[in-house]
């Protein structure tokens, strides 16, 4: 019996190393996560990026100013029309372009329901995250009538090309503006139903609550945005601090995590304010609906845009957090050096430092609330 | 708001030479020198006045002599948005520059310091883990300087090969031209890209032509 | 007993309140009446929705007029301005063309514009097409166009270059375009 202790005490433990993605259901993607484990907890985890590099920004350089803006359609997959509104944004910006009145309300309700399109989402594929299935269907299903509209207005259901330079591409007619009003009744119900179906499930609120939890220290050191630096309590909304395009006329609010079922910044409060963010959402789709007026959809732009020099660094607030265009220009047709600063890249740097000390199934958790699209981080 | 800032960093960072670029069109940016870089930041982050409390990115852009380095700033608290820029000499082709890491003012400095060697080539020193973060870890070169060229075989994997990217319908243009009588009356919708044998050949053609038509 | 074991045993750093039995049984109480709730919920839908999904090889989903798939180029009407080629971003599409004779016979395209050279290669690689659109804008006698057919998958990546001016391409043309 002695001999067996000693033996015992003589076996060496290791920490255990474990390969997620990039091929894994929960990665939402193309991620690797190199996970050290003891039994079940995590030690440390390490990202590694770059399994859906393409090398946007080189492209970039290589393409006219129009040319841009199907690659920039790429970036966020599941929120192009923010990705396009941004980049358009920066160049009307360099150029001085007046963009009609009625265009800035087509981008507002555009960005809006791509807005709820995305945080449904999020919504669907958290909950599979967290091993209910139902949520999906209810979400996809929703979220296929805003595709539907997409595709008739734009042609294309996932990557639109819809936002030019100087305005929009096609006009929406009444019949699809009445339709978008009759959504927005629908959805205000569903999301009610959704919240207490996902959002109150006990199994639910113990996964998530008190899990990842993200302070406003943390989260304003690694530079975090969206609905992330909300989720820990800060409001700070660009659609509301640093207003562009028709957001200042509109009234909403600002959604903050307030720590109701754990503490603040916790994976419920990202939750939180995602699922609340779409009813604010429709608060400003009704308000554009209303402020909407006839009138033409495209400014004055040259037939060969040539941006002066010089150089912009323009942000947009995106369902997952600001994006930042970074334009340098020479004077040419084409970019001299495009920057993406992608909200998603930020948000995986937290990784490491959230994971030590969580359990597996919680660093699942943990990466389903920051909700990164692959596409944006390896960009 | 940027002069001010200006003037609150030459006060009270020692030699950062700090000097507004005010654009007619975009963003005005300031430019610091190298060396302070990190002094610049932390006087920043520490100001109670700007409270520069968020680093939004590093990124870099190549020019042909040197290498400028943007570190975009802003603070969540006070709404304010600054770029700071250093330049950075280059000195050849593949060669890295060098530049203070700024890791322990942000740890958001971490990931992007990171991208910006990955890509452009600026060695961070003083940065904790300075590896390859996008591209594969054995990559050449720097792809977003300007004078890059894509290596040729990567873990012997051809890169770029022939077929992939429609070598015979680049080429199509120049076999037309070469068949033909008169070759200026052949146009296409690009050049370049063309085999580098076909193209020798239709030099060849052109001259003889040129000849042909002088000694007429 | 443990000197020459020296991993330490992880713990999670989840926060767990002390266990009551109060809470025990409050816990329970959530626990059956959101459940409940959320069963309510998707009870409902077991005979109150209708299906949305079609079952798709025998029903085909008719998709909106605009919509921007398989490229076609009708090239009668095609005048190679060149312009779809300089617009695209991924460029995908390859022409060439040679100056039509003086001695030849006029011809024009079905809204009148003069054609004055010769298409001898009109060729799109579907393979690195990104259906932007941004070709068929640019169009000046709108030859190019977005067709509405989105069943071309192919066994071979050549097989998704398509020669215009190959005879073969007319069939697949009767069959989606109406016009």
């Amino acid at each position: 019996m002695d001999q067996y202790n000693e033996e015992q005490e003589k076996l060496h433990t290791d920490l255990l190393t474990l390969n997620m993605g990039p091929q894994h259901p929960a990665t939402h993607g193309v991620l690797r996560v190199e996970i050290k484990t003891d039994s079940e907890v995590v030690a440390q985890a390490i990202p590694h990026l770059g399994y859906l590099h393409r090398c946007m920004e080189k492209h970039c350089e290589d393409v006219d100013y129009r040319g841009v803006i199907p690659y920039t359609d790429r970036l966020d997959y599941l929120a192009s029309m923010s990705m396009e509104w941004g980049y358009s944004l920066a160049v009307e910006k360099m150029l001085g372009t007046e963009v009609p009145a009625r265009a800035e309300y087509i981008r507002v309700i555009i960005a809006e329901l791509q807005r709820i399109a995305s945080h449904l989402m999020y919504f669907g594929t958290y909950a599979i995250d967290l091993g209910a299935f139902t949520p999906f269907l209810y979400a996809f299903q929703d979220r296929e009538e805003i595709l539907r509209l997409f595709e008739e207005i734009s042609g294309a259901r996932l990557l639109y090309n819809y936002v030019w330079i100087g305005g929009v591409w096609n006009d929406l007619n009444d019949e699809q503006l009445r339709r978008i009003g009759k959504f927005c009744d629908k959805m205000e119900e569903n999301m009610k139903k959704y919240h207490a179906l996902v959002g109150m499930n006990k199994i639910f609120r113990d996964r998530t609550a008190n899990v990842g939890i993200i302070s406003k220290e943390l989260a304003y050191e690694y530079g975090a945005t969206g609905p992330v630096l909300r989720g820990s309590g800060v409001e700070w909304d660009l659609r509301k601090n640093r207003p562009y395009g028709y957001y200042d006329k509109f009234d909403f609010d600002i959604v903050t995590g307030k720590g109701e079922m754990g503490q603040v910044g916790d994976c419920w409060d990202r939750y939180y304010v995602r699922v609340f963010e779409i009813n604010e959402s429709i608060k400003i789709l009704r308000q554009a609906l209303d402020g909407i007026e006839a009138g033409p959809i495209m400014g004055k732009v040259p037939k060969i845009i040539k941006v002066p020099e010089g150089e912009i660094y323009l942000r947009t607030e995106c369902p997952r957090g600001e994006l930042g265009y970074h334009l340098i220009s020479d004077g040419g047709k084409k970019p001299y050096r495009l920057k993406v600063k992608s909200s998603c890249f930020t948000h995986t740097s937290m990784l490491p430092d959230l994971a030590p000390g969580q359990l597996i199934a919680d660093f699942v958790a943990t990466i389903g609330s920051i909700d990164i699209v692959l596409g944006e981080v390896d960009r | 708001m940027l002069k001010e800032i200006t003037e609150f960093l030459n006060k009270e960072v020692a030699g950062c030479n700090a000097t507004l670029k005010e654009a007619e069109v975009g963003d005005s940016t300031i430019f610091v020198e190298a060396s302070s870089i990190k002094k610049v930041c932390f006087a920043l982050k520490d100001s109670a006045e700007f409270d520069v409390n968020v680093l939004q990115a590093i990124t870099g852009c190549d020019y042909s002599d040197r290498i400028e380095v943007s570190y975009i700033l802003a603070s969540f608290t006070k709404n304010i948005e600054v770029i700071v820029k250093v330049k950075l000499p280059k000195t050849g082709k593949n060669d890295l520059v060098k530049i203070e890491s700024v890791c322990d003012v942000w740890k958001a400095a971490n990931f992007q310091e990171r991208e910006t060697y990955d890509l452009l080539g600026v060695e961070f020193t003083g940065h904790p883990d300075l590896r390859r973060i996008l591209c594969p870890y054995d990559w050449e070169g720097y792809p977003l300087r300007k004078d890059y060229e894509v290596q040729k075989v990567w873990q012997g994997l051809e890169v770029n090969p022939a077929h992939k990217i429609n070598q015979e319908d680049h080429d199509f243009m120049t076999k037309l031209k070469l068949s033909s009588d008169n070759p200026k009356i052949v146009t296409g919708s690009w050049e370049g890209h063309v085999s580098p044998e076909l193209l020798e050949q239709l030099n060849t053609k052109m001259a003889s032509l040129k000849d042909a038509s002088s000694e007429e | 007993m443990s000197t020459h074991n020296e991993t330490t045993i992880l713990t999670s750093n989840r926060i767990h309140e002390p266990l009551t039995l109060g809470k025990w049984f409050k816990n329970v109480w959530t626990a059956v009446s959101t459940v409940t709730k959320g069963m309510a919920i998707t009870f409902r839908y077991v005979y109150g929705v209708k299906p949305v999904t079609i079952e798709y090889p025998e029903v085909r989903e008719e998709l909106p007029a605009n919509s921007r798939s398989r490229l076609f180029n009708d090239v009668e009407n095609c005048i190679s301005c060149y312009q779809c080629a300089t617009a695209c971003p991924v460029d995908c599409i390859y022409i060439t063309a040679t100056r039509r004779d003086k001695e030849a016979p006029a011809i024009k395209t079905k809204d009148g514009t003069p054609i004055r050279l010769d298409l001898k290669q009109y060729t799109i690689d579907t393979a690195l097409c990104c259906y932007c659109g941004l070709c068929t804008t640019v169009c000046p006698t709108e030859c190019l166009t977005h067709t509405t057919d989105y069943e071309f998958a192919q066994y071979t990546l050549s097989s998704m270059k398509y020669d215009y001016l190959a005879d073969d391409i007319k069939v697949w043309r009767d069959r989606i375009v109406k016009d």
